[in-house]
């Protein structure tokens, strides 16, 4: 498909705040969803609503695909191995997710939304190596997450765990 | 839980955000499949620290998904490399993935087949304790006095079948609470001179839940089908062969409807019940068996090993023994009777191991090897099939025939029978042990298990594939290819019970690991015997003054 366009062929999105961004068909179609209604519909020149991404979460993600644009195109195998279970996140990458929690899950979102593999895998590992070698209270203290446990609770299921201590 | 849909949470978010300083909770407010893709980069034991978080954490990290993934890909995919039919490449190539196929060729589909039941959390570590030899210890004495001839044991589905003249024939559950299930006595009480037990089978073949059939060989040539029926706690006297002049039968087995026994005079002979329909079992006897075929060995001497294998065709019965060789050591030899299903003999037909037929008389010096290197495969390598001592043990699960020596030492073969050939591979010598190897056992997935006669070395062996596929050479030579069992000292922290449990941790530090060991130390040998199922290894002691004792160590 992308090849038979020209490289510069310029679409232009709606953000769900309401603002234009006109940016080249094969930077947007790192967006399996946008490539697929850009092939439904056509070339209609119209502006597509994104109704679930905001203005500077979108900056960011078409900063990504920018730089990913030449990247082959994702694998549909979910299940696949191509995938790495390893959390190595490229440099770019790990400089391009240095940004405040909030931000870090909207592109996670926007990603799932957009349907970018890719950069969901490169956000879900960000926060992967968030969790990696931390104490539960440390992990529950970065993410701010309440602990609804009673104490027995907790160690009851901590000694369930045992086996798996390294 | 309700899934959230990204729009809900941005919707959320927005206020949240202007009210100031109010830190929110991202990462809880995302999606459960979203966790489950961002939990699907954390380790095993991140994933179990994750556990603690949150009771909606402790929901998500116990994913059998999750789990499932990290079963297949710890425990599967390299199992498959190993198989010789399956080229390493393969399965780097990453299409083995949650293949059904694969994975019913693998012997996992008891797994799969239960699909979202299956708890993969739990299997994962039922696995991971095998592979790390963790488990807890736990004891069953099943007898005061020492018994002659030795006590029987056979360990199957979690229940220990033993059998002796004075206890009679004994059940014990393995599994949560260890206890007697059923005992029957085989002769009036003080009956002199009555006849004792010899050998024991379990039926494998027939799958009737809750109705274990198990047939008991005497010493004076007659044999006895009992049904345990767990429900009942009981028991029940199936059939019962009359006595015969050839003598004890030293071994026995049982695959519904056959019956293999082997006298201490090298009588083989096969019987089969006639089918009843499993429905409707109207009668608790059984018809008298016919016998098929039998036959008189000059050849077979102990240790020996009885199986069948019915297939839709033929049944196969065969024999696989240790047989002496000149001038010196030891080899092994199995033989084959093929029989139609309505029991006219195809063909008997013996092997023995390859190279061994064609043994020089003297060792070969590095000058003169070429005569048996030619013939031994490259998996062997110079010298591993000297066997000087009788063996200890010999137990065959086709293909797999694993014979433990009391050089600290166990050796594999492998069988091929097709209904051409039958055939013996060259011997693979497995070290690992460090004292004198008393019994070994291997199951159908090349697991085995293996005990030293002192009882305080058990070690478990993952043969799949044999010694020929390369992953595993390497594995022999690195000392991964078995792994010591170690019992917990941490306690009984596998049992459910919470108060054994916390009894158990409250005593952890007053020495209850030390107490543990020391009573595997008073145990002084083991009887020759080790079983194992899916979850237990079973091995029988006996102490010094005599008592025999079931030691179960429990993987779950």
């Amino acid at each position: 498909m992308a090849a038979s366009t020209p490289a510069t062929q310029m679409i232009t999105l709606t953000t769900n705040d309401g603002v234009d961004m006109t940016i080249e068909r094969q930077v947007a179609e790192r967006s399996i969803l946008i490539k697929n209604l850009l092939e439904d519909v056509g070339e209609t020149g119209e502006a597509i609503p994104i109704p679930n991404v905001s203005e500077p979460v979108m900056r960011k993600v078409i900063e990504w695909c920018e730089q990913h644009k030449k990247d082959p195109p994702a694998s549909n195998d979910d299940d696949s191995d191509s995938r790495k279970k390893s959390t190595d996140i490229d440099e770019w990458d790990q400089k391009f997710m240095q940004v405040d929690q909030e931000m870090l899950f909207e592109i996670i979102l926007a990603a799932n939304y957009l349907d970018i593999k890719a950069l969901l895998d490169v956000g879900c590992k960000t926060v992967a190596n968030m969790i990696k070698g931390k104490s539960p209270e440390e992990i529950r203290k970065t993410f701010n997450i309440q602990n609804d446990f009673t104490p027995e609770e907790e160690d009851q299921i901590r000694r369930e765990n045992e086996w798996a201590e390294e | 839980m309700t899934k959230r849909s990204p729009s809900d949470i941005i919707e959320y978010e927005r206020p949240a955000k202007r009210s100031k300083r109010i830190r929110i909770d991202y990462l809880s407010q995302l999606s459960d499949e979203l966790l489950l893709r961002i939990l699907s980069f954390v380790s095993v034991s991140e994933l179990c620290l994750t556990q603690r978080l949150s009771q909606r954490f402790n929901a998500v990290a116990g994913d059998a998904q999750l789990w499932k993934a990290l079963y297949y890909n710890r425990f599967v995919r390299p199992r498959a490399a190993r198989l010789p039919g399956l080229r390493d490449g393969e399965t780097a190539s990453g299409h083995l993935y949650f293949s059904s196929k694969l994975s019913k060729w693998l012997d996992e589909e008891s797994l799969v087949s239960r699909g979202k039941e299956t708890d993969w959390k739990r299997q994962y570590k039922l696995r991971h304790n095998w592979s790390r030899g963790s488990c807890a210890l736990s004891e069953i004495q099943v007898a005061e006095q020492p018994s002659v001839p030795p006590l029987l044991a056979k360990f199957h589905d979690g229940v220990v079948y033993t059998a002796d003249s004075q206890g009679g024939l004994q059940a014990w559950r393995t599994k949560r609470q260890r206890r007697l299930m059923a005992n029957v006595h085989f002769a009036p009480a003080n009956c002199r001179g009555s006849p004792v037990p010899t050998s024991l089978a379990i039926d494998t073949q027939r799958a009737v839940s809750g109705a274990q059939r198990v047939l008991v060989g005497f010493s004076d040539g007659s044999f006895t089908v009992f049904e345990l029926r767990q429900d009942e706690g009981s028991f029940e006297p199936l059939y019962r062969h009359p006595a015969s002049t050839n003598g004890a039968l030293s071994a026995v087995t049982y695959s519904s409807p056959y019956i293999l026994t082997m006298t201490a005079s090298q009588l083989l002979s096969l019987y089969k019940f006639s089918t009843e329909p499993d429905d409707k079992r109207v009668k608790d006897v059984l018809d008298p068996p016919r016998l098929l075929c039998s036959l008189i060995s000059h050849t077979v001497w102990p240790p020996l090993s009885l199986s069948i294998r019915p297939s839709s065709q033929n049944i196969t019965a065969s024999i696989a023994y240790a047989i002496p060789r000149y001038p010196r050591g030891w080899s092994v030899g199995i033989q084959e009777m093929r029989i139609t299903l309505d029991g006219d003999l195809i063909e008997s037909r013996l092997a023995s191991s390859a190279e061994d037929a064609f043994r020089p008389l003297t060792r070969p010096s590095p000058a003169s090897s070429s005569p048996s290197t030619r013939l031994s495969s490259p998996a062997s390598s110079p010298g591993s099939h000297d066997i000087y001592s009788k063996p200890t043990s010999l137990s065959y699960t086709h293909p797999y025939l694993l014979v433990s020596h009391p050089d600290n030492t166990l050796t594999l073969y492998l069988i091929t029978s097709t209904s051409s050939t039958l055939s013996i591979s060259s011997g693979s010598r497995l070290w690992g042990h460090t004292s004198s190897v008393s019994s070994a056992h291997v199951g159908g997935r090349g697991k085995a298990v293996s005990v030293s006669s002192r009882g305080d070395e058990l070690r478990v062996w993952e043969l799949e594939g044999g010694m020929n596929s390369s992953a595993n050479r390497r594995r022999l030579i690195s000392g991964e290819l078995s792994v010591q069992i170690r019992p917990e000292k941490k306690g009984v922290s596998g049992d459910k019970d919470l108060d054994s449990l916390s009894d158990a941790i409250s005593q952890r530090g007053s020495g209850l690991g030390l107490a543990l060991e020391a009573k595997v130390d008073d145990l002084s040998t083991t009887r020759g015997w080790v079983g194992f199922d899916d979850e237990n290894v079973v091995v029988l002691r006996e102490r010094s003054r005599g008592s025999q004792t079931l030691v179960v160590y429990d993987f779950t």
